[in-house]
């Protein structure tokens, strides 16, 4: 290995980098902007809320009162629908999911249920909505729980089960925390997976490994300042990721030793899968379909986006055979946890993984032309 | 002089095999020190198998080849920093500029006094140091892939079809630099499908047809030994000195643009043409003798003409 022929080639692939807008474009502000979007659309979950149509045909104080009720509960903007409208047809004509209709007799009822005690005494409260809309259900589930607390007030009892919070955390998270170091490993994986396979596989077609493979340089040496110039890219996104994440979000992660042992393992593991494809996809296009192949379904499958608990059992069974899995796991379990014993577990099962792929991607690197 | 300080390269019975294909038939030749040698012959001859070989980039099926003394099967690693090479199709990184190729190379063989300047000097591109490698011409980057196989200052230099693809004005530049190097008396490998490019460059050519060097030597011991006569060329000439001719004993063609063309043997034939014609009354407008060229020779020997193949066409051959 000789040290200044692994430092000429990094400074050419840094200068590549940098006059290369597009790899810059992809590389640092593509995982920024996903931050941007997925941290804003995670912060305003938060503080979710609907429009809610209601129809009163009622017209009392009782029902005025139940409207300032669903109010009161914060999750719901009210519009008023117009007593004489067909509500079927105001939800089809003005496509809204969902109008809530107070019956007539509504104020009657409760006064029979209250003042005279009547156990049979009931309204039905009627939702006419539109089953094709995705939050409708969110949205009846939510009034549902509303009136299952106006009953319970009703009957003047204390409720039987009620529920306490403790979590296993000693400080309140937000999703967007366990956001960032999700998108930290699927960045460090894309750049490293696609810098790989389409560098390597360009440089061989355009036949500029020819021409180094008549020069001293030896296939470690370029391998290594493969992994190098992966590597500079790898925390040159990652801390701009950070910086972003703190600044617009003001996000409350452990910046740990774990961060960097991760990143490596990640870029290690990525260029060494990378270094494979290369070896068998003949043209740049087919190693970018090769490579896009891999990186689809690490992205959305081993939780870098959303919790892998939201999927089907054997989807999760997947997920934990992919190895971004247990970069993103082991990245949470040291930014949000601090736990440093998971961290060591996942880092030891990628740490494996990763030597296993780079010494087949070193075996699989082709740096001469055929025997 | 020894045999191995005499010769540069020493190629025996060299074979080359891609499956069932036979790329390279058992060719022996040698190389003298600080000769140009080319090459010659048209795609898929051949050529740059032979080359690759040579200059370490494929191994050989069979045969022995011996680079500056040097097994090149065994001995890559000692050759490589003393040869210098242009591969077929040479490319380099889009965006680095002539200055920062040329350093980037300087440094891949360890060379710590590499005149670059002198390099740019040499191939002309004093006034593209700051271009990046993709906003060059072909024959801008061609010259740029000589300076690169120069920076380590080789015993041996491979240029394996310098100009392919190239204009006429950018192959005539490049061979500008390449007749540097000869002045420099740099051993040089040439490869080409260009007879007139070895004919101009080459010290000694030889010819190569189906994986077989089909004859070697000097452009003019090539030229002298296997097409010995002229060509004798009679423009806007009278009808009926085709006869005359004909009656003489020659075998005149009459071309499309109704000239006479005949081969003789000496000069004297040509002045027994001309004084025939000249006896009879006839007239020509002008006249052209010329010495057969080494496309003449190639296809003497081969039957086939040799010609430029797309200038994408880059595979080895």
């Amino acid at each position: 290995m000789n040290l200044r022929v692994v430092g000429a080639n990094l400074v050419v692939s840094v200068k590549s980098f940098y006059r290369e807008k597009t790899t810059m474009f992809f590389t640092i502000a593509f995982p920024i902007l996903l931050i941007l979007v997925f941290g804003t659309i995670f912060m305003s979950q938060d503080n979710v809320s609907f429009h809610l149509y209601v129809q009163d045909l009622d017209h009392t104080n009782s029902s005025a009162h139940l409207v300032k009720t669903l109010k009161l509960n914060g999750k719901f903007k009210i519009t008023n629908v117009d007593p004489a409208v067909n509500a079927t047809q105001y939800v089809r004509d003005n496509k809204v999911n969902l109008v809530l209709i107070i019956p007539k007799d509504y104020e009657k009822s409760l006064n029979q249920s209250i003042e005279f005690d009547d156990p049979n005494a009931s309204v039905t409260i009627t939702y006419v909505y539109d089953p094709s809309s995705s939050s409708v259900t969110m949205k009846m589930q939510i009034l549902n729980s509303v009136f299952a607390y106006i009953n319970q007030g009703l009957s003047g009892k204390s409720p039987f089960i009620t529920t306490a919070e403790t979590s296993i955390l000693t400080k309140k998270y937000r999703f967007i925390e366990f956001f960032i170091p999700g998108i930290i490993a699927m960045a460090v994986m894309t750049a490293s997976l696609f810098g790989t396979v389409n560098v390597n596989t360009e440089l061989r077609q355009k036949g500029v490994i020819r021409k180094l493979s008549t020069t001293p340089i030896t296939r470690t040496d370029w391998i290594l300042s493969n992994i190098l110039y992966q590597f500079i890219l790898a925390v040159i996104s990652t801390i701009a990721m950070l910086l972003v994440s703190y600044a617009v979000f003001n996000v409350s992660l452990q910046i740990n030793a774990w961060l960097p042992v991760f990143i490596v393992l990640d870029v290690f593991t990525f260029v060494g899968i990378g270094m494979i494809l290369t070896r068998f996809a003949k043209e740049a296009q087919s190693a970018a379909a090769a490579a896009n192949a891999i990186m689809f379904p690490m992205m959305f499958l081993s939780g870098s986006f959303f919790p892998i608990e939201m999927m089907p059992g054997f989807l999760q069974t997947l997920a934990r055979i992919l190895p971004l899995y247990y970069v993103n796991e082991g990245l949470r379990a040291s930014m949000v946890f601090a736990d440093h014993r998971t961290a060591l577990s996942y880092s030891a099962i990628i740490g494996v993984f990763a030597a296993v792929v780079f010494i087949l991607g070193i075996i699989a690197t082709q740096w001469e032309e055929g025997k | 002089m020894t045999k191995e300080a005499e010769h540069a390269i020493e190629v025996e019975k060299l074979t080359k095999r891609y499956g069932d294909l036979l790329a390279v038939n058992g060719i022996s030749f040698n190389v003298r020190k600080g000769e140009v040698f080319a090459l010659l012959g048209p795609n898929g001859a051949g050529k740059t198998t032979t080359v690759e070989i040579i200059d370490t980039i494929r191994t050989p099926t069979s045969g022995k080849v011996t680079l500056l003394g040097m097994d090149v099967t065994k001995k890559k690693h000692d050759i490589v920093p003393r040869i210098g090479v242009l591969p077929q199709g040479f490319s380099s990184f889009d965006r680095i500029t002539v200055r920062e190729t040329l350093q980037y190379y300087s440094r891949l063989f360890s060379c710590m006094n590499t005149d670059i300047d002198g390099l740019i000097e040499l191939v002309n591109l004093k006034d593209k140091t700051k271009e990046q490698y993709k906003n060059l011409s072909g024959g801008l980057k061609q010259r740029l892939g000589i300076a690169i196989a120069l920076v380590n200052d080789p015993e041996v230099v491979f240029l394996d079809e310098p100009t392919t693809g190239l204009d006429p004005r950018a192959r005539r530049e490049v061979w500008e630099v390449l007749l540097g190097l000869k002045k420099k008396g740099k051993t040089v490998f040439l490869t080409t499908h260009y007879m007139e490019e070895a004919e101009l460059l080459a010290d000694t050519v030889a010819i190569i047809s189906k994986g077989k060097i089909i004859a070697m030597g000097s452009p003019g011991e090539l030229i002298e030994n296997n097409v010995n006569y002229l060509a004798l060329t009679l423009q806007s000439v009278d009808e009926k000195a085709f006869e005359i001719v004909r009656k003489m004993g020659f075998e005149p063609v009459l071309d499309s643009h109704k000239d006479i063309k005949v081969r003789v043997e000496h000069t004297d034939d040509v002045q027994k043409i001309l004084n025939a014609i000249k006896d009879a009354g006839a007239s020509f407008l002008s006249l052209d003798v010329r010495k057969p060229n080494l496309e003449e020779v190639f296809l003497k020997l081969t039957g086939e003409a040799l010609h430029e193949g797309p200038a994408g066409g880059r595979g080895a051959e």
